[in-house]
């Protein structure tokens, strides 16, 4: 009962906070502080709102932002999928060779340092100027830091689990699939919870420097309304961003969450 | 102990473990020969370090070694399911699995696919350890008696030539422990299943044991000898106080 009660006072306090937050931008929009720029700055709640739905019904060239989203979450998927799959490819790989191990160390080490946005240039160049670039910038971003996560939640899978597995028959392939995944469940996940933030960032930060015309994203979207000084448009843009990510982390990370590892006991 | 009846033959096994800080790497078992009867109960005795789990190690083929390991007649240098270990770490049992899928997993891998036959399975073997409706539980959820119990099922469901338990019961608390030996006890004599079970407790080595014998350092064995007291057995059995004394003085030494 008690512990309720606070998580009331806890979601009160939090609608009071985004109230005044809000409140304070409104005034400070409609006071008019930074004189010309005030309305690029500061659009008003209302503005923003309607620019909202404005995204929605015009758009911009023709083309409702709906199918910008929905151009940036297909190469988002595809690169998410060939990232994830690879990067289980490489960790499984490793448990088997141990000069694999060492060599894919090096590997992940050497490149979870470089930014996704630096080797745009070399991309583009094998690439040419397609949508494939930004699903490899998408692939990098999230093959990396997830085979590390998966390399250490194999690494750290207690040996009793294996001994046991090994005791009723499994293979070496079994093995991975029957006690290693499984086991590293958490560590798996985390891994997948990285790899989905860089990911989406760097999904964001190419479609902005490298705007396809003929590639629309979410990024070159909110660079159209920069450029045709549509500021509150862009507003509306960012909150968009935010709210997928929320979708994606309440909608899809934390069910998974809840039916695994939660449910086997392994995180609280 | 006829020879003619043996289900496990160990012959001239020596075990050196190989540590990279140390050079002059002493055996922890050097030239152990052992002989287990099918159907047998035999309870091991020892100080640490005596080699005792490193045997039970190498029966199930977890380790490399030198000499020879026999089931049945038959070379078992590697892991397999005619042999099945029960560990002291209550977290052996699959935490991703529940209680029953955790007992019917290993007859899936060994080709059972009906399902029915698989609850039966599930359930017949619960019920031998006194475990009833955990079926859909979670390990997280189980005290560490339930989780050795599930264990034990686990093992038992798998129909395995031999049973090779290491101290299971050590971390249990002495009222879990004495009921589990109990329940052990009654198990054994109903299955077709030999057992080698390792203990630090000389009480649970003579309750338990058809056979005990007493290790000491680098596998030697000091003491072998048959359970001759009528069971079951409890501390008021004639002859168990004489017994507990002389492995007492074997482990002393």
């Amino acid at each position: 009962m008690n512990k309720r009660r606070e998580e009331f006072s806890d979601l009160i306090v939090k609608i009071v906070f985004v109230a005044v937050v809000l409140l304070i931008w409104e005034s400070v929009a409609r006071a008019n502080l930074f004189g010309s720029r005030s309305r690029l700055i500061f659009p008003t709640i209302g503005e923003i709102g309607r620019a909202f739905v404005t995204n929605l019904t015009i758009g911009y060239a023709g083309s409702s932002f709906l199918i910008y989203i929905a151009n940036s979450l297909k190469l988002l998927i595809i690169g998410l999928l060939i990232g994830v799959v690879l990067a289980f490819v490489f960790s499984g790989l490793s448990m088997v060779s141990r000069y694999f191990y060492s060599i894919y160390n090096l590997v992940v080490s050497v490149f979870d340092l470089l930014p996704g946005v630096a080797l745009l240039p070399v991309v583009i160049i094998i690439f040419g100027v397609t949508p494939g670039v930004i699903v490899f910038l998408v692939v990098h971003a999230v093959i990396w830091p997830m085979s590390r996560s998966v390399l250490d939640g194999f690494m750290a899978v207690p040996r009793i689990y294996v001994e046991a597995g090994l005791n009723m028959g499994l293979s070496r392939g079994r093995l991975l699939f029957g006690v290693y995944i499984p086991a590293a469940m958490s560590y798996i996940l985390s891994g997948l919870k990285v790899g989905w933030a860089r990911a989406w960032r760097g999904l964001l930060s190419a479609e902005m420097i490298f705007g396809l015309a003929n590639s629309l994203g979410i990024g070159l979207y909110i660079n159209q309304m920069r450029t045709n000084l549509k500021n509150a448009e862009m507003y509306a843009t960012l909150i968009v961003i935010v709210l997928i990510g929320v979708v994606v982390q309440y909608g899809i990370f934390a069910p998974i969450e809840k039916c695994t590892v939660k449910k086997w006991g392994m995180s609280k | 102990m006829e020879n003619t009846d043996n289900i496990l033959e160990i012959k001239h096994l020596t075990k050196v473990y190989q540590d990279e800080t140390d050079t002059g790497a002493d055996p922890i078992l050097a030239d152990l020969n052992l002989k287990v009867g099918r159907k047998e109960f035999l309870s091991v005795l020892g100080p640490s370090g005596c080699g005792k789990t490193t045997m039970l190690r190498c029966i199930a083929g977890f380790e490399t070694y030198n000499g020879e390991i026999l089931v049945d007649g038959v070379s078992a240098a590697k892991p397999g399911t005619d042999r099945i270990m029960v560990f002291q770490d209550f977290n052996q049992i699959f935490p991703w699995q529940t209680v029953e899928k955790n007992i019917q997993y290993p007859l899936r891998l060994q080709g059972i696919k009906d399902k029915e036959q698989l609850q039966a399975v599930s359930d017949e073997y619960l019920k031998k350890v006194n475990l009833d409706g955990v079926q859909k539980k979670y390990p997280h959820q189980l005290s560490g008696g339930m989780k050795q119990r599930v264990a034990i099922a686990r093992a038992l469901a798998q129909k395995p030539k031999i049973i090779l338990m290491d101290e299971p019961f050590a971390a249990l608390d002495a009222m879990t422990r004495n009921r589990l030996q109990v329940e052990l006890l009654n198990i054994s004599s109903q299955e077709d299943c030999t057992f080698i079970f390792i203990t630090h407790n000389i009480q649970e080595a003579i309750v338990l044991g058809d056979r005990i014998i007493v290790m000491s350092k680098k596998g030697e064995i000091k003491v072998d000898e048959k359970n001759g007291l009528k069971k079951p057995i409890t501390p008021a059995t004639p002859g168990y106080g004489e017994m507990w004394q002389r492995f007492h003085d074997a482990l002393e030494v």
